[in-house]
């Protein structure tokens, strides 16, 4: 019930979610890394201890050190010693941009298309759905999360992600809003990188707009379409970042 | 015939929810008598709505996943914003240990001036019963922070000397509710469906309306039959 005061969060619960397979450490590094860019973690937060982390996270204590250790290199958590020690998230805007482009570096063409094409399925069910099943009462609510002007990329990024999870809890599917859920910690952060250029942060705002007029008019292929096209629009400027990134490297 | 039968589908909604809400309206009255008396802190609420939900919430076979009291807000001094909400063991919500959830308090963002932080006054299981006086039931609605999961949502105002002091209320899953009901539904035509308030459908025995979908209230006139039940649900029918 209490949608209220985010608990302490579905956001964050994904964060900490158990993790399988070979590569922990680095896996653990980029969830955290992840949550961090998005601002799921904000600038200072306390992270859980080693052995908290790596209880929650289901790894061993060593692999929550190392992934730490990492982190630390990379200037995105600092480690205090004392009574009021522990890790600490330092997310200063120019080491999330430097991780960012990074990342955008490192994952080829083919990838960033498929994570748009995977994203885009999911959410324009979703968005299909929501056509279909959203009352007045509803939509008013979500215009009320997701149109309003951002002037900064972090709460450009939140509202987004709200709106997506908003749209996904109208699809009355508690499957589709998990897998909502898990995109958004999974491709977030690449997904709408557009949204630090003021320019594209109004175009996700019409997009949003668009789509939420698509729902109100109970039409379902629109609302798919637009969300599809709102996707795709994201994806084309990643890969035209990345060629620029590529050039000047 | 039908009246006969619909009227047992009505008494199966009704009774289902009726327990449910007799649960909520002992332990809203368990509030009110104690605010009546005692001194108000965060502690003393809590300490309160614990030893309230947590014996309910831990019977085999209970229905209820989640369950407390809200605070309007600057009711408690030492706390402006406050949920005391307990989850059950059936309720997964942000559960990653590998061993079965066990019974525990719900941990909310409480700071008003958090980024995380959102007014609950506006939501609909607040909003409703704080406007109408009256029991309300929210959803069916995919809970995404606090449940995981379809829920829903059974609320009752508490108030103190006429001037309301927060709700109490307790979550339920879809799931179970279908399993409870769906039989009765069934039992009342072959093309039945047991819908909210907003025509949003809890359980129906035609696949054609699946759980979640929507019968706008302007197209209620449609059906054969409309068959208003307790707590603004209804059962809509088609011979």
């Amino acid at each position: 019930m209490p949608q209220s005061i985010r608990t302490s969060t579905s956001a964050g619960a994904v964060v900490f979610a158990p993790l399988d397979g070979s590569g922990r450490a680095e896996l653990v590094e980029r969830r955290l890394t992840d949550a961090i860019v998005l601002g799921l973690l904000a600038d200072g937060e306390r992270l859980p201890s080693e052995s908290d982390m790596a209880k929650r996270l289901g790894v061993a204590t060593v692999t929550a050190r190392e992934a730490l250790e990492s982190l630390r290199l990379k200037g995105l958590v600092e480690t205090r010693r004392g009574r009021d020690g522990g890790s600490f998230v330092t997310a200063g805007r120019d080491r999330t941009r430097a991780v960012l482009d990074a990342r955008v570096g490192s994952l080829s063409r083919v990838e960033l298309r498929d994570m748009g094409a995977y994203y885009s399925a999911i959410a324009g069910s979703c968005a299909e759905l929501a056509a279909d099943r959203a009352t007045d009462d509803d939509l008013e609510r979500v215009r009320g999360i997701a149109l309003v002007t951002d002037d900064d990329e972090t709460a450009a990024r939140r509202r987004q992600g709200m709106f997506q999870l908003e749209i996904a809890a109208l699809s009355q599917s508690a499957r589709l809003v998990r897998e909502e859920l898990r995109l958004q910690a999974e491709f977030a952060p690449l997904l709408w990188l557009w949204l630090r250029e003021p320019e594209y942060r109004r175009r996700s705002l019409d997009a949003r707009g668009a789509v939420l007029d698509a729902i109100a008019g109970g039409d379902a292929a629109g609302a798919r379409d637009r969300t599809a096209s709102h996707v795709a629009g994201a994806i084309d400027w990643l890969l035209e970042t990345k060629a620029e990134l590529e050039e000047r490297a | 015939m039908s009246v006969r039968i619909e009227s047992d589908a009505v008494s199966v909604v009704d009774t289902t929810f009726e327990d449910v809400f007799a649960l909520i309206d002992r332990w809203r009255e368990s509030i009110e008598d104690f605010v009546a008396s005692s001194p108000v802190d965060v502690a003393a609420i809590d300490a309160l709505v614990e030893t309230l939900v947590v014996p309910d919430l831990s019977r085999d076979g209970a229905l209820i996943i989640g369950a407390g009291f809200v605070a309007q807000p600057g009711f408690i001094p030492d706390a402006p914003w406050h949920l005391a909400w307990w989850l059950g063991h059936a309720n997964t919500f942000g559960w990653t240990g590998p061993a079965a959830p066990s019974l525990r308090r719900l941990v909310a963002v409480e700071d008003e001036h958090a980024e995380s932080f959102r007014d609950y006054t506006t939501l609909e299981w607040w909003r409703v019963p704080s406007t109408t006086g009256q029991r309300h039931i929210t959803g069916p609605y995919v809970d995404y922070l606090c449940t995981d999961d379809y829920t829903l949502t059974s609320t009752v105002p508490a108030y103190q000397d006429g001037r309301m002091i927060g709700v109490v209320g307790a979550d339920l899953y879809v799931n179970d509710i279908e399993r409870a009901l769906l039989p009765a539904v069934r039992g009342a035509g072959r093309r039945a469906a047991l819908v909210n308030a907003s025509g949003r459908v809890v359980v129906a025995s035609d696949s054609s309306r699946p759980t979640g979908s929507l019968i706008r209230r302007e197209n209620w006139t449609q059906h054969d039959r409309v068959v208003p039940c307790a707590n603004g649900l209804a059962l809509l029918i088609d011979d």
